[in-house]
């Protein structure tokens, strides 16, 4: 190993990479990018609220009032339809997904339970729904909700069983936080593994590396300076991701030891396994299906967009073999949950797979033309 | 061990093999130090596996090869140091400029290199700031051979330096080599272009399948091998080729009215022209010449140097 020569290497690596803007664009944007669409969309989720039309053929002070306790509890921004227009055709017409019809007489029936006591005095509340809108079954679960709770309330009895909420965590978290480790780990495999694989297969196909065998440069100098390379990257973007996290979505995430640790085995585990896909790519055109390969169902089934449990059993047992899903679990218990413990099981098992992955990468990188 | 020789490279018996193909057959010979060392051949003769097995890159199936007195399966580490290597189909890093790249080979040599001597040697003084990406076929070939002189080596291996370049681009190409020849260095120049051999070497071997077929100064060879003189007659009337094969001489025509005649003696020349004039046909101009490196792989292999033979220039 020589520190002079594994210097120079980086310094070309870092240059090659600064004056190729759209590499730059990609690596550092896009996870922010992801980061931002993905935050806002769950963020507005936190704090949602639905869209209701109402049609209310009473017109009174007391269906208006019900109508106004409805908006607040389903947390609905109601807009008024006109009471003379047919219910079904203004849901086809208007593609609103949902129409509540509040039906005439709606006052009279509540005096009459209320003043008299009418305990067998209803009203139908009459859900004029598109069945095909993906989001109707929410809003209508909610409506019922809502509804429960209106007539229970108009009982006058304290209901029998209450629900309590006691977490498991220390904190409560924020979709966001569960979201940005995963994004870390995420772009930081796909930085390790598409950086290998393109890099090396373009500079062996353009015989630059046979040309650098014809120099004192050895093959662990090469390797060691792309994983410091790639280990450089990662932390710059990940500094990236993290600053415009606590900026945009005041993010509240446990930055400690663990960070770096899981962002260099992260770099091990992925500059390896690149390695070992180097050896079978020929052309740089290919390197890039051969990285997508891995790397897009190892985001996709991982869980680092959303929890693993979401998935069917199978895809979870799946899940629990790929190495990334133990870089987000290991991000996310340090990050998130404060749970050393479970950053130490997952930390050790990246670990074993990167040291793994790495030794054989090694042994899979061709220096010499050894035919 | 290293052992003191006034050869810089000695190839003995050495046979490469890629499966059951021989690409190098027990192949033997010696390269002095300071000379210009050719190995010319066609595509595929296997110049280039000789020449990376004595560059270290590639490993013999037998034989020995030893360079500047070290084995070259034994002392990669030892020998990088001391050698310059401009491979085949040459290239670097696209967005690093000529003079960055310089400073990269520099200190993987760990040497201090006069750099600006070195771009001086190559001529690309006003080339400096462009990154690589940028550069001609020409200048990158002559960043690649200022590359292989970074650390100052004592055999410099040139594996095709002009393939694919234009006439002008290797003409200044040739003249960085002659630079080299001038300071005395060792060079050992792969090449399928006969001038190039001509014009640089002080010793060509022809390589053709894998075997040795002749070697000696370019001088040699053709004395050796093409003792003729080659007239070459142009747009010729359609009467010339008649006189011409009726003077019992062997003609090479050509679909542009030009024939070339293989002449044994300067006074079958002058009988030739006066056959033509005395029959009142025409020619719009001559060439005689001495046959080159071209006859001679001709005559001893039956085939083309390259691929395509150049046409003879109609004026």
């Amino acid at each position: 190993m020589n520190v002079r020569i594994i210097s120079a290497n980086l310094v070309v690596k870092l240059l090659s990479f600064y004056r190729e803007k759209t590499t730059m664009f990609f690596t550092f944007a896009f996870p922010i990018i992801l980061i931002l669409v993905f935050g806002t969309i769950f963020m507005s989720q936190d704090s949602m609220e639905y869209r209701l039309s109402v049609q209310d053929l009473d017109q009174t002070n007391s269906s208006a009032e019900s109508i106004k306790t409805l908006a607040k509890k389903g947390k609905f921004k109601i807009t008024s339809v006109d009471p003379a227009v047919d219910a079904v055709q203004y849901v086809r017409d208007s593609k609103v997904n949902l129409l509540l019809v509040v039906p005439r007489g709606y006052a009279a029936s509540l005096m009459q339970r209320i003043i008299f006591n009418d305990y067998s005095s209803s009203v139908t509340i009459t859900y004029v729904y598109d069945p095909s809108s993906s989001s109707v079954q929410t809003k209508m679960q909610i409506l019922n909700a809502a509804l429960a709770g209106i007539n229970q309330g108009m009982s006058g009895r304290a209901p029998f069983i209450r629900s309590a909420e006691k977490s498991i965590l220390t904190k409560k978290y924020r979709f966001i936080e569960f979201f940005v480790p995963g994004i870390i780990a995420m772009s930081i495999m796909t930085m390790s593994l598409f950086g290998t694989v393109d890099s090396d297969t373009e500079l062996r196909q353009k015989g630059v590396i046979r040309k650098l065998s014809t120099t004192p440069i050895t093959r662990t100098d090469w390797i060691l300076s792309n994983v410091l390379y790639q280990f450089i990257l990662a932390v710059i973007s990940t500094l990236a991701m993290l600053l415009v996290s606590y900026a945009v979505f005041d993010v509240n995430l446990h930055i400690d030891a663990w960070l770096p640790v899981f962002i260099l085995l992260d770099v091990f585990a992925f500059v390896g396994t690149g390695m070992i896909l180097t050896r079978f790519v020929k052309e740089a055109q290919s390197a890039a299906a051969a990285s997508n390969a891995i790397s897009y169902p190892m985001m996709f089934l991982a869980g680092s967009f959303f929890p693993i449990e979401l998935m069917p059993g199978l895809l979870q047992t799946i899940a629990k073999k790929l190495p990334l899903y133990y870089v987000n679990e290991g991000l996310r218990a340090s990050m998130v949950f404060e749970d050393n413990m479970a950053a130490l099981r997952s930390a050790a098992i990246i670990g074993v797979y990167a040291a793994v992955v790495f030794i054989l990468g090694i042994m899979a990188t061709k220096w010499e033309e050894n035919q | 061990m290293t052992r003191e020789t006034e050869y810089a490279i000695e190839v003995d018996r050495l046979t490469k093999r890629y499966g059951d193909f021989p690409a190098v057959n027990d192949i033997s010979f010696s390269v002095s130090k300071g000379e210009v060392f050719a190995f010319l051949g066609p595509n595929g003769a296997g110049k280039t596996s000789t020449v990376e097995i004595i560059e270290t890159i590639r490993m013999p199936t037998s034989g020995k090869v030893t360079l500047l007195g070290m084995d070259v399966t034994k002392k990669k580490h030892e020998i990088v140091h001391r050698i310059g290597v401009l491979p085949q189909a040459f290239s670097s890093f696209d967005r690093i400029t000529v003079r960055e790249t310089l400073q990269y080979y520099s200190r993987l040599f760990s040497v201090k290199t006069d750099l600006d001597g070195l771009i001086e040697l190559v001529n690309l003084g006003d080339k400096t700031k462009e990154q690589y990406k940028n550069l001609s076929g020409g200048l990158k070939q002559r960043l690649g051979i200022a590359i292989a002189l970074v650390n100052d080596p004592e055999v410099v291996f040139l594996d095709e330096p002009t393939t694919g370049l234009d006439p002008l681009a290797r003409h200044e190409v040739w003249e960085v080599l002659l630079g080299l020849k001038k300071k005395g260095k060792t060079v050992f120049l792969t090449t399928h272009y006969m001038e190039e051999a001509e014009l640089l070497a002080d010793t060509v071997a022809i390589i053709s399948k894998g075997k040795i077929i002749a070697m000696g100064s370019p001088g040699e060879l053709i004395e050796d091998n093409a003792n003729y003189l080659a007239l070459t007659l142009r747009s010729v009337d359609e009467k010339v080729l008649e006189i011409v094969q009726k003077l019992g001489f062997g003609t090479v025509p050509d679909k542009h009215k030009n024939i070339r005649i293989r002449v044994e003696q300067t006074y079958d020349v002058q009988k030739i022209l006066q056959a033509i004039k005395d029959a009142g046909a025409r020619y719009r101009s001559l060439d005689v010449r001495r046959p080159n490196l071209e006859e001679v792989f001709l005559k001893l292999t039956g085939e083309a140097l390259r691929e395509e033979l150049p046409e003879m220039e109609a004026e």
